[in-house]
């Protein structure tokens, strides 16, 4: 028996307050004058007493619930011998990542798990878990041996890249509701990339002794693999030198330097070969170009030719997308010249991407239609003829994206077409003497998107802002806002559909952003995220997540997916409903979105796992001995007190509350017979 | 208009006792009728005719003149008589269940029985202030200022101690020489026997005595829920009651006070009248005049 939380003991002082108001204030009462007492008779009688009793229970009862409120709050326990203290539990974790395709490390380790668990005792509990992409708990802590061993006979090797941390963090969350020592065996290739930027992750808790069974004997074979590719994803013209081209770079783990073979195969045929010379343990460029893909979707493979220790990551995958230059419909006011000029500019200088801008007034757009076009742009255009803007809310409701830029013309109070809103302000910052600088920059947005910004804010502190209208925006992620706070790009999804809306304008009048570098690059992303090229060709990686569908709400049509060995990983439900998928293997994806456009999506393995060497030997006599010392130290604790606290707050607030319902009861009859009196 | 002036809980209001006393008879005499009694006054009431025995001095010699008949004339009689209150100023008239207090409401009555003697009836009025002996005197006469003299003696009579019939009361004989008429205003909390012993020798002297007993109605009829601690205000003792006795023993103890105390008084040639302090003066008033128109 004891208490969780001692000091809230403290509370037992409220005890005063009854006995004050009991034993103290019940002796002060107030007596009635009367003229002459010669007609009265002194008298106690039975009702009295009964009275003074009902005191007495009445201060039982407040006393009791007082005491049993601030027990709870202490919250006491008492240890209770528990069955499973000493249950130990046999833990297998099988390392399924891409790595273990290496060889023969994961039949290896998979055998070396089975005589594992067939050694075990019958009536010790075990769980199997796989570690790949993510840690898998594929059977609950059982006895049953067939089923454990189906379970691991299930595990087959995937595409994922294994994190210890990982490891360590979801068996931390389970020693929270599993009692008893655990004993986790880990076959695995121990590989050195594997390990978290803080060991601390991948450390154990006291409980868990942990059992390191390395498939990596002997010297790590040395492998050369495509560690990255950049090519365009969707392709115009494959005689733009710009574009038409793919650059590798090919890396050795382990290796000495030599002589490769570099190909590059479209569609299964080998388009071009390249030799090039990989230092010892370094990396090397090959640049095919041009790139010669016939229109549409192109399955194109960089391949090392030759072998190494690890065949399986001798190729990296993309897709390219030859089509026609993308039209983009630009929409400007009669008088705005300059920002169609601009625009376009930005554009044609993007290297990534092919478009063609055409640009209108809002007269001349009337009869156009919206969905001909990769994404729309209104600039500085509020006022569009009705056809038309009932024509752009019908193509952003079902997946067409607009760019609005908002300029001069955006006054007061002015309904922004398409967007849904007013603009509430404008302001003109040079009129006030110095113009604005756009404080906060999202770089996680796809149109703003940099892999390393630098410290002038990715190149958007120069940007000066000298006007710039103020904009709702509830329900709109805001991307990019003005050192006064006041948003400056915004992105609200409308339907399927995205429209993302820069408050001010994409002319040199409103601010200078169109003189600055970083317009061009914001200009090339936002085209390609308005237009969707980006999510319908190129390469992602393994268990990386693709978005089907904009909204679970929008009633688009079904989402098709076959997966790289032609299966449909979704079900006809899923296909309805699912808003992500997960890239779970390597190869290629036939993606149908919901708003009907198809993709094909390469994937690659993480390229860390190519690196097959293991952790150094110290690394692991740390994380297995730390464990195990910790370990000894929970048996020795567990083996003295072989017993568990079993928490009675429950039950005391039970108490307490029947003490509070009693205490009511007894006191509305008391105090009411009180008020009577008075 | 004026009788709602009757009220003791408008009447407490009134800080004067001098305009408490004005408002109360005006508001009372406004609601008489004339006494059917004659006298010998000023005031004309009809002709008569002469007897043999009568009066030469109210011969209608005029009228003799015109007619050769010998009438008399009749006034209405009108004598001067001499009113003694005696105020029972012990501490238990401090009682009340609501305005007005005991002591309040015998004030109440005492300053208008005064006014309506002095001013209306033009008799002699006197003030006793006793509690267990006699705390303020002040000579019964007709003489200019009185009046205010019978008032500030109200005043000063704050209620303390306890009450004495018997000690006082010897004490009243010596200064009550003339006949008249004697008001006793008290509370009464004594023994009737002892009460009615005291209080009879005044009658022996040729006084019209009224008893005047005032009780709150919380006295009556008290009303407790539970048992309650009582202290005696006269003795300041303590006592705790249940509320099955004061509910129902006490009561009838009471009522049998009452009723000893008048039917004693009664039998002693006492006037007795029980006021209640939430009641018009109007009964008081009522009963002093009656004694008053008696004779006395």
């Amino acid at each position: 028996m004891g208490f969780l939380a001692p000091w809230f003991l403290g509370g037992l002082a409220a005890l005063s307050v009854p006995v004050f108001v009991h034993l103290l204030r019940r002796h002060i009462t107030v007596p009635r004058p009367v003229s002459s007492l010669m007609f009265f008779e002194r008298g106690k009688q039975s009702s009295t007493r009964h009275r003074k009793l009902r005191y007495l229970v009445l201060f039982a009862l407040r006393t009791a619930l007082l005491l049993l409120v601030v027990l709870a709050f202490a919250n006491p326990f008492v240890r209770r011998p528990s069955a499973d203290a000493n249950r130990r539990m046999l833990m297998i974790v099988l390392d399924n990542s891409f790595s273990m395709k290496a060889g023969s490390r994961f039949a290896d380790a998979k055998r070396q798990a089975l005589s594992v668990l067939a050694a075990r005792p019958q009536d010790e509990r075990a769980q199997i878990v796989a570690l790949g992409g993510e840690v898998n708990l594929l059977t609950q802590p059982i006895t049953d041996g067939a089923q454990l061993r189906a379970a691991l006979e299930s595990i087959e090797p995937g595409d994922g890249h294994a994190n210890f941390g990982e490891l360590g963090r979801a068996v931390r969350a389970l020693t929270e509701s599993v009692l008893g020592p655990i004993d986790l065996e880990l076959f695995s290739d121990m590989q050195r990339s594997a390990t978290p930027a803080n060991f601390g992750d991948m450390v154990f808790p006291a409980q868990v002794k942990l059992a390191l069974h390395s498939v990596a004997s002997g010297a790590t074979p040395p492998n050369w693999t495509v560690e990255s590719v950049t090519a365009p994803a969707q392709l115009a013209d494959p005689k733009d030198p710009k574009q038409s081209k793919v650059d590798a770079i090919v890396v050795g783990f382990n290796t000495p330097a030599a002589t490769k073979t570099v190909s590059l195969v479209i569609n299964g045929k080998v388009s071009a070969t390249s030799r090039v010379e990989i230092p010892a343990n370094g990396r090397a460029k090959v640049t095919f170009a041009p790139l010669n893909v016939a229109y549409g979707f192109n399955r194109c493979e960089v391949r090392i030719d030759g072998s190494d220790g690890f065949p399986a990551d001798d190729a990296t995958v993309f897709s390219v997308l030859r089509s026609d230059p993308e039209r983009v419909l630009f929409v400007h006011a009669n008088l705005d010249t300059r920002s169609a000029l601009y625009f376009g500019a930005a554009l044609q200088a993007a290297a990534q991407s092919s478009y063609v801008v055409q640009s209108v007034t809002p007269e001349q757009a009337t009869d156009l239609d919206p969905s001909k076009f990769a994404f729309v742009v209104l600039s500085d255009t509020l006022n569009l003829p009705s056809i038309f803007e009932h024509a752009m809310s019908a193509y952003v409701a079902k997946g067409g994206n607009v760019f609005i830029a908002l300029g001069t013309s955006a006054g007061h109070r002015t309904r922004i077409p398409v967007w849904g809103g007013e603009t509430q302000d404008a302001r003109g910052y040079a009129r006030n003497g110095s113009a604005a600088s756009i404080g906060q920059v999202d770089f996680s947005h796809p149109a703003l998107a940099q892999d390393q910004p630098g410290r002038d804010n990715g190149g958007w502190a120069a940007v000066k802002i000298d006007y710039a209208a103020t904009v709702d925006a509830t329900s709109a992620r805001v991307a990019a806002k003005l050192t006064d706070g006041t948003p400056i790009l915004l992105d609200k999804q409308i339907g399927e559909g995205h429209v993302l809306l820069l408050a001010t304008g994409l002319d040199n009048l409103t601010n200078d952003l169109p003189l600055h570098p970083v317009f061009v690059a914001f200009i090339d992303r936002a085209a390609r995220y308005l237009s969707g090229s980006d999510r319908l060709s190129g390469s992602r990686l393994v268990d990386s997540w693709a978005q089907p569908r904009a909204s679970a709400g929008s009633g688009a049509g079904s989402v098709e997916v076959i997966d790289p060995e032609g299966r449909r990983p979704l079900s006809l439900a899923e296909a309805r409903s699912a808003q992500s998928l997960q890239l779970e293997k390597s190869g290629f994806y036939q993606i149908r979105f919901a708003n009907g456009r198809d993709a094909v999506i390469g994937v690659n393995p993480d390229r860390r796992e190519s690196d097959l060497s293991p952790m150094p030997d110290e690394m692991l006599k740390l994380w297995s001995g730390s464990s195990s010392e910790r370990q000894d130290q929970s048996t020795a604790i567990a083996a003295n007190g072989a017993s568990q606290p079993v928490s009675l707050w429950w039950y005391v607030m039970l108490l307490a509350f029947l003490a509070a319902i009693a205490e009511t009861a007894l006191a509305s009859r008391h105090l009411g017979t009180l008020r009577e009196e008075a | 208009m004026l009788q709602r002036y009757l009220d003791p809980t408008v009447l407490s209001g009134i800080s004067s006792l001098d305009l408490l006393a004005r408002t109360v008879v005006d508001g009372f005499v406004a609601g008489l009728h004339r006494s059917p009694d004659f006298g010998f006054s000023q005031e004309f009431a009809e002709y008569r005719a002469y007897t043999p025995g009568d009066d030469l001095r109210f011969v209608d010699w005029n009228l003799y003149a015109r007619t050769e008949r010998t009438y008399i004339k009749r006034f209405r009689g009108e004598t001067n008589s001499q009113l003694t209150i005696l105020l029972d100023a012990s501490n238990s008239m401090h009682f009340t269940s609501g305005p007005p207090e005991k002591m309040d409401y015998a004030r109440f009555i005492a300053a208008s029985l005064f006014y309506l003697a002095i001013h209306n009836q033009r008799d002699a009025a006197g003030l006793i202030v006793f509690d267990d002996e006699v705390r303020d005197y002040i000579r019964p006469s007709t003489r200019q200022g009185q009046l205010a003299r019978l008032f500030a003696g109200l005043e000063r009579a704050e209620p303390r101690a306890r009450t004495n019939f018997a000690k006082p009361l010897l004490h009243f004989q010596n200064f009550l020489n003339r006949r008249g008429i004697v008001i006793v205003i008290s509370d009464f909390y004594e023994d009737p026997r002892t009460i009615i012993d005291s209080i009879e020798p005044l009658r022996f002297h040729g006084h019209e005595v009224i008893l005047f007993h005032i009780l709150d109605p919380a006295e009556i009829r008290p009303d407790f829920k539970g048992s309650a601690v009582l202290v005696d205000l006269e003795t300041e003792t303590k006592m705790e009651v249940i509320p099955e006795y004061v509910n129902t023993s006490y009561r009838e103890k009471v009522d049998a006070h009452i009723e000893a105390l008048g039917t004693r008084a009664r039998a002693a040639g006492l006037d007795y009248q029980l006021l209640v302090t939430d009641r018009p003066l109007d009964a008081a008033l009522r009963e002093y005049l009656t004694l008053r128109e008696a004779g006395n």
